[in-house]
């Protein structure tokens, strides 16, 4: 046995069935009536209307960027189904009355919809394609004026709050993908946490693309209320298909004076095929405001899905003494490539953030940990402590790091670290004379890697997050 | 746009300008402007390689990478005019300093060798200490080889100095030479009426098992602008040993933007310490190619900036053999309004397995207007590597001052107690005392002034 | 895996050669342990005594040229380093490895419950683990904090060794080869781990010994001392030749064998 690192036989990805139903799916292609016929189908308000307008015409003048470490063809704007919807059977007075298809579908995620068998402590939104099928446990997160439902529910309930915060975090000439969102967006969650409320369970919005030839562009906002508590996960999967599809979202979160939020993602997109061939073009922009004095923004994702990952989620630390926190396990297989990390801004006096972010590249892929803290003039007394570790299994994988350290206030501190590590031969020797197969060697050595990070997921997810990772990682060493 | 106009420029005719600089034009002006080359007429070809590299590119804005927070407005601002025959002819004692006094030294105004500034007696046999135009004709070929042959020459400002060589400084080991004392560089750019541009060269070729210390130094006459634009090369074959000591410290009007290009072969030890002080904009590249196997590369740099200069280093070390090790410690301390950047790269590709590679970056902000930017960066494809890098902003610790304090040390003495400690850890690896000290001196200058 | 049970012959290794990166380390070595023996292999730096402990392991870096093992009645070299773990061969590292980010506890649990499964038992949980391994810290005078620390990680060069013979006691191998487990330990570390080895010793079990010095020799009493040199033994005693050994030094081996071949 010359090495025992070889290439990965993976497990087939178990979410990639389709689910045939019935769509209501507009023709390819983008335009403004295209903007307008979006905004028709879900009779929006007046200012949205503007909203998207103002987006698809910034849009038109922007460039998509080249400067991530990710090389791909490019995208033809005018080949995608901008909007396509399963065809509601009637009016849905209930969660019973979804259309069974889709309950199913959603079961087999491993996300049961309906009263008898939905999680007890998770209220999930559902978006299927371009829409929320269904929205657990609203009434009773209502009782005390939680709002959670979709954002286009939202924006007929609650539009004075939307109109309020949608696109103040992002704003719509923000990138190119963040402007392509805001002329498009068909759905996403909307959640406000009133002043002083501690969300009594975990929120949850799962993302399913259906539709092969659809993009998904959805929009997820939560506002947390001075002195309340959210702690939010959102999941996503994707049929397997030959082609790409392209999943441009925003989110935007807003904490006010005391509040928090923790934001978790398990991403878990189609990643294409051994040969690089299909899965989704994972392209999000995620952004919150530490609006408010003590406030706290907690990011954490473990990403092993999408063909390319661009995403840096990111906090912009405005009140004085607020906390960022970025803590990511990136794994890339195959062909795949992310580029990704965060983006930590601190304005306010004080603020302090943390970043730990955890690369694993395998196979041909590329991993790329790309971050910027930025301490400003005014943000006296600010800490940063980075910490970015790579880890290669594989001599045809790449890990990159780009940090970029920007200080513009003296009594500002940063501390940044970064190695590269590798599973060597003689580690996985020494777990097999202890009998330790070399698969468990590796997995216990990859959790070990990312302990870090796990540690900030909400307990099933660790255990779900930690299990995906063995999956992905299924006969790549041996 | 401007292609057709400005090739006709070329022959040497300045046209007035009839709209603002762009920076297209400003490249444009500094070739148009080149210095004739008279005593090297040999260089012409390569002179012509330059041009055409230079001609097809702009200077850099903030949409380049590697320029993104280097604000070279002052460069796109000024008309430089270049040095036909150099102008001035200083006085040997306005240079020598006393930690040069054993040394063999090549001094150059402008970019032209000033003999009589230079001191190569006491030189070993076989060993070539000089100017370019002291070479006779059958030394040219030797050149052939390496004189512009490091990768990288597209770069615009190493394609701007090529197109503009006049002269340089040759420093030839043949196998196993070990040279017993310093070799010292020194390139003076003067200011005066007019602002000036220079381009000094360098080539070092270390032949296997040859050893060298080399001292490279680049000061100005007079307080004005200049522009200084340098490009060493340093080819280094198997088993031998190097260590590169660059000082800049020109006027703090000065633009100085060099390059450091080394290759190292098989089992080679460079060692650099550079340290950057002067300059409105002081900019250093540093691009370490180890071609050979189980090579070792040791960096070290310290810049110090105040007012409102930008000093900015930019280092790349890329392995491409097995068993490469490397060790960086880049620092920068900035006061005033200054601006110090740092970027560092290491590439690991697949070929370079073992390979062992650890950076470190610090910088002390001392004053609340003073700015940093940096960047260390991996690029990686081998799996069976260790590679660490770590970077620290911070200012100087109230706790240890404090604590000096406490122990009866007023304030602006125990500050200069913890800056010369954080400088040390650069300065003591400097083989010439004198220098060290020298440079000591001038550091606590610039950090002791604002305070 | 079948265990011929009715032979006393634990290993038995016959006409061994072995390469590392295609040169010839170890040049026909014959060697046979039996229950309850205790072996020690000393030769001279060089002469393949920790080629021959990683062959027996099976380290994918080492290639066996010609020759048999054969463990328990078994092909060893049929084996994977796992199954031979698993059948009861455990190796004591030189150099025990640092597993970052893994700890101590899950790596011994793992370890452990790897041969229950193999062998068809119901594996131990966490919580069984848990009393099992603290009743052996002891033998090792190891501290309980040892367990939540990740593998050797900041570990001593005497913890390590330590950690290694915890290990021992907790897989319980038919057959155990200590790998110089005497370098790098100051005096009251090898008597800990010394007595470590003697408590584990038990008649239907073996152990095998390589050292470079005698000193190990002293707490762990050899029946057979082994000399190697050039990837072969050259000549085989009684504990007393350790002693000798160390007396006179491995240039009286040669000088022997010399007269031997003279003759």
């Amino acid at each position: 046995m010359s090495s025992s690192v070889q290439t990965l036989v993976n497990r087939p990805y178990k979410y990639g069935f389709v689910t045939d139903i019935e769509s209501d799916t507009i023709p390819k292609g983008l335009n403004e009536d295209v903007v307008r016929l979006i905004s028709a189908k879900k009779n929006e308000p007046q200012f949205m209307v503007d909203f998207r307008l103002r987006a698809y015409r910034q849009w038109l003048t922007m460039d998509s960027p080249t400067w991530p470490t990710v090389t791909y063809p490019p995208i033809n704007y005018q080949d995608i189904v901008y909007y396509s919807a399963p065809k509601p059977k009637e009016k849905l007075k209930s969660l019973d009355q979804v259309d069974p298809t889709l309950l199913e579908t959603f079961e087999k995620l491993g996300i049961p919809l309906t009263e008898q068998k939905r999680l007890t402590n998770v209220a999930v939104d559902a978006i299927f394609d371009s829409v929320s099928v269904a929205t657990t446990f609203k009434e009773k997160l209502a009782e005390q004026g939680i709002i959670f439902c979709s954002i286009s529910e939202a924006l007929h309930h609650h539009p004075q709050l939307i109109e309020q915060y949608l696109g103040r975090v992002v704003p719509i000439a923000d990138n190119y993908f963040a402007a392509l969102n805001s002329a498009v967006f068909s759905d996403g969650s909307f959640v406000y946490i009133p002043k002083n409320t501690h969300c009594p369970m975990e929120l949850s919005t799962y993302f399913r693309i259906n539709n092969g030839e659809s993009g998904q562009f959805e929009r997820t906002l939560i506002v947390a209320e001075s002195g309340s508590f959210v702690s939010y996960l959102e999941g996503c999967t994707a049929p397997m298909y030959d082609s790409n599809q392209l999943h441009a979202a925003v989110v935007e979160l807003v904490a006010l004076d005391n509040a928090e939020i923790k934001y978790a993602t398990v991403q878990n997109w189609y990643a294409g095929d051994a040969n690089g061939k299909g899965g989704i073009y994972n392209f999000v922009t995620k952004r919150g405001l530490c609006q408010g004095a003590n406030s706290k923004i907690s990011w954490t994702q473990v990403e092993t899905g999408s063909a390319i990952t661009w995403k840096y989620p990111s906090c912009v630390l405005v009140g004085d003494h607020s906390v960022g926190e970025f803590y990511s396990v990136a794994l890339t297989n195959h062909y795949q490539q992310a580029d990704t990390g965060t983006k930590m801004i601190h304005v306010g006096k004080n603020t302090r953030s943390t970043i730990i972010s955890k690369g694993i590249s395998v196979g041909h892929s590329n991993n790329s940990y790309r971050g910027l803290v930025k301490i400003g003039p005014k943000a006296d007394g600010a800490r940063n402590y980075s910490q970015c570790d790579s880890m290669l299994i594989g001599d045809n994988a790449g890990a990159n790091t780009f940090p970029y350290i920007q200080v513009q206030n003296q009594t500002g501190k940063v501390e940044h670290e970064a190695s590269t590590s590798k599973i060597g031969e003689d580690q996985l020797f020494y777990f097999q004379q202890r009998g330790i197969s070399l698969e468990d060697a590796a997995s216990m050595m990859i959790s070990g890697f990312c302990r870090d990070v796990f540690n900030k997921l909400p307990m099933e997810f660790a255990v779900e997050a930690d299990r995906l990772l063995s999956l992905k990682l299924e006969g790549s060493v041996g | 746009m401007m292609s057709s106009p400005v090739k006709s420029q070329l022959d040497g005719v300045t046209m007035p300008l009839d709209h603002p600089p762009t920076a297209t034009d400003n490249l444009q002006r500094l070739l148009n402007n080149r210095p004739p080359v008279t005593r090297c007429p040999w260089l012409g070809e390569l002179r012509q390689r330059g041009l055409a590299l230079a001609s097809e590119q702009t200077i850099p804005t903030a949409r380049d990478e590697e320029w993104r927070f280097t604000d070279l407005s002052a460069l796109l601002n000024t008309q430089f005019e270049a040095v036909q025959e150099p102008l001035v002819s200083p006085n040997p004692s306005e240079l020598t300093t006393d930690y040069l006094a054993n040394t063999i030294r090549l001094v150059f105004v402008d970019g032209h060798y000033a003999s009589h500034l230079s001191d190569v007696s006491g030189l070993p046999n076989q060993l070539i200490v000089t100017s370019f135009s002291q070479l006779t004709p059958d030394q040219y070929p030797l050149l052939q080889n390496y004189l512009g042959k490091q990768t990288g020459n597209e770069e615009v400002f190493t394609a701007l100095n090529m197109a503009c060589l006049v002269d340089g400084a040759l420093i030839w080991l043949p196998p196993n030479a070990i040279v017993p004392c310093p070799i010292h560089l020194l390139f003076i750019s003067s200011a005066f009426a007019s602002p000036l541009a220079a381009y000094p060269r360098c080539l070092l070729v270390a032949q296997s098992g040859s050893q060298v210390t080399l001292v490279e130094e680049y000061k100005s006459l007079g307080a004005g602008v200049q522009f200084t634009n340098g490009v060493t090369e340093i080819w280094m074959d198997d088993q031998s040993m190097v260590t590169h000591v660059r000082v800049q410290r020109q006027n703090n009007q000065a633009i100085h933007i060099g390059k450091t290009a080394v290759s190292q072969g098989q089992n080679t030890t460079y060692q650099s310490v550079s340290v950057g002080l002067g300059g409105v904009l002081g900019r250093h590249n540093v691009e370490v190619v180890q071609v050979g196997e189980q090579s070792q590369t040791l960096l070290y740099g310290l810049n110090v900036s105040g007012e409102q200069q930008v000093i900015d280093t930019h280092t790349s070390i890329t392995f491409t053999r097995p068993h490469g090790t490397s060790q960086q410690l880049q620092k920068a301390i900035a006061g005033d309004r200054s601006h110090t950047i740092f970027n560092g790269k290491l590439v690991v590709p697949k070929a370079a397995q073992l390979t062992d590679a650890s950076q470190l970056n610090r910088t002390l902000l001392v004053s609340p207007k003073a700015r940093v930017d940096t960047k260390p960066q991996l690029e990686i494809v081998a799996d069976n590597v260790k590679c660490t890098h770590g970077a620290t902003v911070s200012q100087l610790d109230g706790e240890e001052i404090f604590y000096l304090q406490s122990r009866g040390l007023p304030i602006p003495y125990a500050r200069q107690l913890l800056v010369d400690a954080f400088t040390t850890e650069i300065i003591s690896h400097i083989p010439l005392p004198q220098l060290g000290a020298s440079l000591n001196q001038a550091i606590r200058q610039r950090v002791n002034h604002p305070m | 895996m079948t265990i011929i049970d009715e032979s006393d012959v634990i290993l038995s290794v016959k006409d061994l050669t072995a390469e590392v990166d295609g040169i010839p380390i170890l040049k026909g070595l014959n060697l046979e342990i039996k229950r309850g023996e205790i072996h020690a292999i000393m030769g001279p730096n060089g002469s393949g005594k920790s080629t021959f402990s990683k062959v027996l392991a099976g380290h994918p870096a080492y290639g066996v040229t010609g020759g048999t093992i054969t463990f328990l009645g078994e092909d060893l070299l049929a084996l994977e380093p796992q199954e031979r773990a698993i059948s009861g061969l455990f190796l004591a590292f030189q150099y025990p490895l640092e597993i970052p980010g893994v700890s101590n506890l899950d790596f011994l649990r793992v370890a452990y419950n790897s041969r229950l499964k193999a062998q068809g038992k119901p594996e131990l949980d966490a919580l069984d683990f848990d009393d099992l391994v603290r009743g052996k810290l002891d033998i090792v005078k190891m501290d309980p904090s040892f367990l939540t620390r990740s593998v050797n990680e900041g570990f001593s060069g005497g913890e390590k060794k330590r950690n290694e013979i915890l290990q021992m006691a907790l897989l319980e191998p038919k057959l155990a080869i200590l790998d110089e487990t005497d370098s790098g330990l100051d005096i009251d570390a090898l008597k800990i781990v010394a007595n470590g080895v003697n408590q584990l010793t038990t008649p239907d079990k073996a152990v095998l010994m390589i050292t470079h010095y005698q000193r190990l020799l002293d707490y762990i009493i050899p029946d057979y001392v082994h000399v190697m040199e050039s990837g072969r033994i050259l000549t085989t005693g009684g504990k007393e030749l350790a002693l000798e050994l160390e007396s006179r030094g491995y240039d009286w081996i040669r000088d022997n064998e010399l007269v031997g071949v003279a003759e």
